[in-house]
């Protein structure tokens, strides 16, 4: 077969590959880029309560700086992302190097350390919600039982965005660590054995050669986080629905009310989009700093 | 013409006459007229609903119809309604609605299917349109139209401790008044009870805050504008963020009516404000059915007003087949269905089957039902279903009552402050056309 016949059977051979594949490749675009069109053009319109729609420019962004409620949400949702994140990823790597180095440690005990992500988080906030009930819950009674006084937990203004935190963090730090834990048994052990001979320390080890070696997973891990930590919904809505007052009204539990409990879909849209760049620009600083920690 | 030629000759052909032409319109009346169709209920899973799909079969039996029931919790069947209603899709044929929440705005979002006409020409005889609540007819009618028909009748009852009360030396209170000094009295008495609980969830407050605005003489709208700020309005402010505050258990701004029947049920609270449908839940388990009391919601300065809501069974205005889901309405609104469900402890919207010798029986056989009962007719007759302002947009206007009342309870303002705000962002969605 001559080279040019052989480039028009490979070029035959591409068009009917892509031929095949269009209408999935067509379909999920379509799934990806039909709802998100659509909530750039709701974010245009405004509803009246009743539902009358008309179009509204930039009114729905105009609003959002005058508005209070939007201003809060934000700095919610920015406190219980900075405080998961922190505690997921502390608690994550730590967890994963006992894991990593408590090689006994029998299946079943492992499959519990990580067991908790495996819940819904519907469940997970229920459970919750049980547990820290001030008056019948099981958290007051061990405090009071220690001597030490009780707490509201989720109904305290001052105390439900680290109460939620902490929930989240029970939920995920697992998930965390199961990914520090991939990257750890993947580091090169010839590194360790040089250190050994030099007579570095255990925590000379882990500050030298461990973390440096494991920030491109942790940043991997902290990627993932950030996506769900700003899009925090679930957990709140169960426990708090944005309470006490609006303490734990994060821009996700803003956006919703406004949109499924109040009617004004425009407004929700503006508010979700923004939520949306958000996520966006974090995930792109974080992608950024994997960048400059590869190595 | 004597008696007895009388009755041989006119009246008894027009009794006859007026007893066969019932009966013939109840013949005329056929059940299975649209046979092989499938009508999709969105249902909210709370006792009424739960109660009425246990007899699915039976509906399917008498008119050879399929029901699908779509079922969510509250919040979550709102969302599901907003999103087909939006999208005027005909997914849904019937759909729970209360209509002194959400009934303005649905009615002017065009959400409901006029069922003025249906019930008055497609019923069968034993329906007795006439037979229902008129005030919770009324409460369902928006310009003119009749948008729903009710399920239940319920609204905020006390409910409290017989035991408790008696060895604190209480009496059982009749006022507003009242329920402080036993609150009081009852601190004193056992610091481990937890002398009153109502609901301090944000948006769950308006339910039980209102009974309390309209019993001391208060009003949410003067002129126009949101009055929360006169001295009636900062009075039942002040009453009810106090008991909360004072004598509530801690975290009562989490708590609305899942919390408060667990705490009572679990017997460490002496009184609380819930709604009358709440009465199985707390009584389930049978630990509280000998030392629980009932009654109305106590007075204030202006008496009784009692807050009387029911849901309502609504036909989607998207719906491509009216008549399949009006039949579903009426089967699940009718006199039977009712009697079946109030036997299950969901309170009957019809005096009639309130006085149905096999509930009654089934009332009489609990001193507790008895009250419960008592306390349903004074709702019946003196409610009002007004929860929350009477605008459209009756949901968000519910965020600002809970957000003062919270702001009370939390001690992050004062009564004048928190009333001053409230006022303010309620005449600004009162002014939203």
């Amino acid at each position: 077969m001559s080279d040019a016949a052989a480039t028009l059977t490979q070029d035959r051979q591409r068009l009917e590959l892509s031929a095949l594949s269009a209408p999935a490749v067509i379909f999920t675009v379509a799934m990806i880029a039909f709802p998100v069109l659509y909530t750039i053009w709701l974010g245009f319109q405004s509803f009246s309560s009743t539902g009358r729609q008309s179009f509204a420019g930039l009114a729905n962004y105009s609003k959002l700086i005058s508005d209070y409620e939007f201003w809060h949400g934000l700095w919610v949702t920015i406190a219980l992302y900075v405080l998961s994140l922190v505690l997921q990823l502390v608690f994550g790597v730590w967890l994963a190097l006992v894991l990593f180095h408590a090689k006994r440690l029998p299946g079943i005990v492992r499959s519990m350390f990580i067991s908790p992500f495996m819940m819904p988080p519907v469940v997970a906030g229920m459970m919750w919600l049980v547990i820290l009930d001030p008056s019948l819950g099981a958290a007051n009674y061990i405090l009071q039982s220690l001597g030490l006084p009780p707490s509201e937990w989720l109904a305290s203004p001052t105390w439900v965005i680290p109460t939620v935190a902490l929930i989240d963090s029970w939920q995920w730090t697992p998930y965390v660590a199961l990914i520090v834990l991939g990257g750890l048994q993947s580091l090169p052990p010839s590194v360790y054995e040089a250190a050994q001979i030099d007579g570095a320390s255990a925590l000379k080890t882990f500050q030298r050669i461990t973390l440096p070696l494991l920030l491109p997973t942790i940043v991997t891990a902290a990627i993932l986080r950030s996506v769900d930590l700003l899009r925090f919904f679930d957990i709140i809505y169960i426990t708090t629905q944005g309470g006490p007052g609006n303490a734990s009204n994060t821009l996700n539990i803003y956006g919703f009310r406004v949109g499924f409990e109040f009617f004004n879909i425009g407004y929700a849209s503006a508010l979700m989009l923004t939520l949306t760049a958000i996520v966006f620009g974090a995930v792109l600083a974080f992608n950024r700093l994997r960048g400059a920690v590869a190595w | 013409m004597n008696a007895r030629m009388f009755a041989a000759r006119v009246a008894l052909p027009v009794v006859a006459a007026v007893a066969v032409s019932a009966q013939a319109r109840a013949a005329d009346f056929e059940w299975k007229k649209f046979q092989g169709k499938t009508v999709t209920f969105l249902a909210n899973n709370n006792p009424v609903a739960l109660a009425l799909v246990t007899y699915k079969a039976d509906f399917e039996k008498l008119t050879g119809m399929t029901l699908k029931v779509d079922g969510y919790q509250e919040q979550q069947m709102r969302q599901r309604l907003v999103t087909v209603m939006n999208a005027r899709s005909d997914e849904v044929d019937v759909f729970m609605t209360l209509p002194s929440r959400e009934g303005e705005q649905f009615a002017a979002a065009g959400w409901y299917a006029d069922l003025s006409a249906m019930s008055k020409n497609e019923v069968a005889t034993e329906y007795d349109v006439a037979g229902l609540s008129q005030a919770l007819l009324k409460a369902g009618t928006f310009n003119g139209k009749l948008t729903s028909m009710p399920m239940n009748i319920e609204g905020p009852i006390l409910y409290y401790r017989t035991d408790i009360l008696k060895r604190c030396g209480v009496e059982k209170p009749a006022t507003i008044k009242d329920v402080e000094a036993a609150a009081q009295k009852i601190k004193a008495c056992d610091p481990a009870i937890t002398p009153f609980v109502s609901r301090g969830l944000k948006p769950a407050i308006a339910y039980t805050f209102s009974n309390m605005l309209h019993n001391i003489g208060g009003s949410y709208m003067a002129n126009g504008k949101s009055n929360l700020c006169s001295a009636k309005g900062k009075e039942t402010l002040d009453t009810y963020s106090r008991l909360l505050r004072d004598y509530g258990p801690p975290g009562v701004v989490n708590y609305s009516f899942q919390q408060i029947s667990a705490l009572y049920r679990s017997g460490r609270v002496a009184m609380s404000f819930e709604s009358s449908n709440e009465l199985r839940t707390v009584l389930d388990g049978g630990e509280r059915l000998k030392d629980t009391g009932l009654a109305p919601f106590p007075a204030g300065e202006a008496g009784q007003v009692p807050t009387a809501i029911g849901w309502g069974m609504a036909v989607s205005a998207h719906s491509k087949q009216p008549s399949p889901a009006w039949y579903f309405v009426q089967w699940a609104t009718s006199p039977e269905i009712q009697k079946r469900m109030a036997l299950q402890g969901i309170a009957p919207p019809r005096p009639a089957v309130a006085n149905d010798p096999e509930y009654r029986k089934w009332i009489d056989a609990e001193p507790v039902r008895k009250e419960w009962q008592a306390a349903l007719d004074v709702l019946a007759t003196k409610g009002s279903s007004e929860v929350g302002y009477p605008i459209v947009a009756n949901p968000e206007s519910r965020e600002f009552i809970g957000q003062a009342v919270q702001d009370l309870i939390l001690k992050q303002k004062s009564v004048d402050q928190a009333c001053a705000d409230a006022d303010k962002a309620l005449d600004a969605l009162i002014a939203q056309k």
